[in-house]
């Protein structure tokens, strides 16, 4: 069977942990404390080292997912996860001050997955606030990565099939490039 | 974290260190990572806080996973000392604290829990 590590990065809010649970077919691995920081980002609970899930796609492929605290103060857990993953869904929320500036943050920190993989971004809560547009997002990509080609959609990470669809372009992305040793692949939006 | 509590939780610490001299390090902190107190105290607790949080949830999501109860301390074991963490209890705060090797495990965790006990008792 084959098997791909899968990252979901991003910053705290940005659905993480939903889309996990959303994907995984056994139970999820959650360490979850009571987050302080309610006057940052509003919610019960926080991830304080990982999640993690497991999906198989297609007739034998494994998926393992795993998610990373959002916070700096847990970088350090950052540095651990990465080395194990072949690629990355790197989540941020529309209602963010700037997620533009989480995108590029995260993309920069998270880069050797891109060189290693693959990634796939995932706007969320677009429908509960006008945040940027999926051009403002390429068009921050471009200014900021020039030349890498990576895939946005708006999904919400509730909703399976939308996280199946992120996941699938993302894992294609990954074999592609590994079939055929292509510096990129085109994705669309 | 209101000052006060800080301020026990600096004195609570101190104390800790005074009844042991194997004491070399200890840190209570938010279940969520964040540095509530330390001895010493011109120490950046910052990144430890986060690092004790993460093992904090990590031994409850194992004893989960094994259906063996809650987790009631952790022990990092190494040549030069042994980290001793546990849960302040009835809170969500946890106490870790590193000891030299002139102290025995048994001997650290019983230090460890007592004031963790003594921690909750101030904060009840």
């Amino acid at each position: 069977m084959a098997e791909h590590v899968i990252l979901f990065t991003g910053p705290m809010g940005a659905g993480k942990t939903t889309a996990i649970q959303s994907l995984s077919e056994i139970e999820v691995v959650r360490t979850e404390a009571t987050n302080t920081e309610r006057h940052v980002v509003d919610k019960a609970t926080t991830t304080v080292a990982l999640d993690y899930g497991e999906i198989v796609i297609g007739a034998d492929e494994k998926v393992r997912l795993y998610g990373i605290p959002g916070q700096k103060r847990f970088s350090f857990m950052w540095t651990i996860l990465k080395k194990r993953a072949k690629g990355m869904v790197l989540l941020v929320n529309s209602d963010a001050p700037d997620p533009i500036a989480e995108m590029v943050f995260f993309l920069e920190e998270f880069r050797e997955l891109y060189d290693r993989g693959g990634v796939v971004i995932g706007v969320t809560r677009a429908d509960v606030a006008e945040g940027p547009s999926l051009g403002d997002y390429f068009d921050a990509l471009e200014r900021t990565n020039p030349g890498l080609v990576i895939p946005v959609f708006t999904v919400d990470p509730r909703e399976r099939d939308q996280m199946e669809n992120l996941l699938l372009a993302l894992v294609v992305n990954i074999e592609m490039r590994a079939a055929f040793g292509m510096a990129t692949v085109a994705g669309s939006a | 974290m209101k000052p006060a509590v800080v301020e026990a939780a600096t004195t609570l610490l101190s104390d800790m260190n005074a009844a042991t001299s194997s004491l070399t390090y200890a840190a209570l902190l938010t279940d969520d990572g964040f540095d509530v107190a330390r001895f010493p105290v011109k120490t950046d607790g910052a990144r430890f806080a986060g690092m004790a949080s993460s093992m904090q949830a990590l031994s409850d999501a194992v004893t989960h996973e094994l259906s063996i109860g809650d987790s009631e301390y952790i022990i990092i074991a190494s040549g030069k000392g042994h980290v001793v963490q546990l849960r302040v209890p009835g809170k969500e705060l946890v106490l870790s604290a590193l000891f030299d090797n002139d102290a025995t495990v048994g001997h650290a965790l019983a230090i460890a829990r007592s004031f963790a006990q003594r921690m909750a008792d101030l904060l009840a």
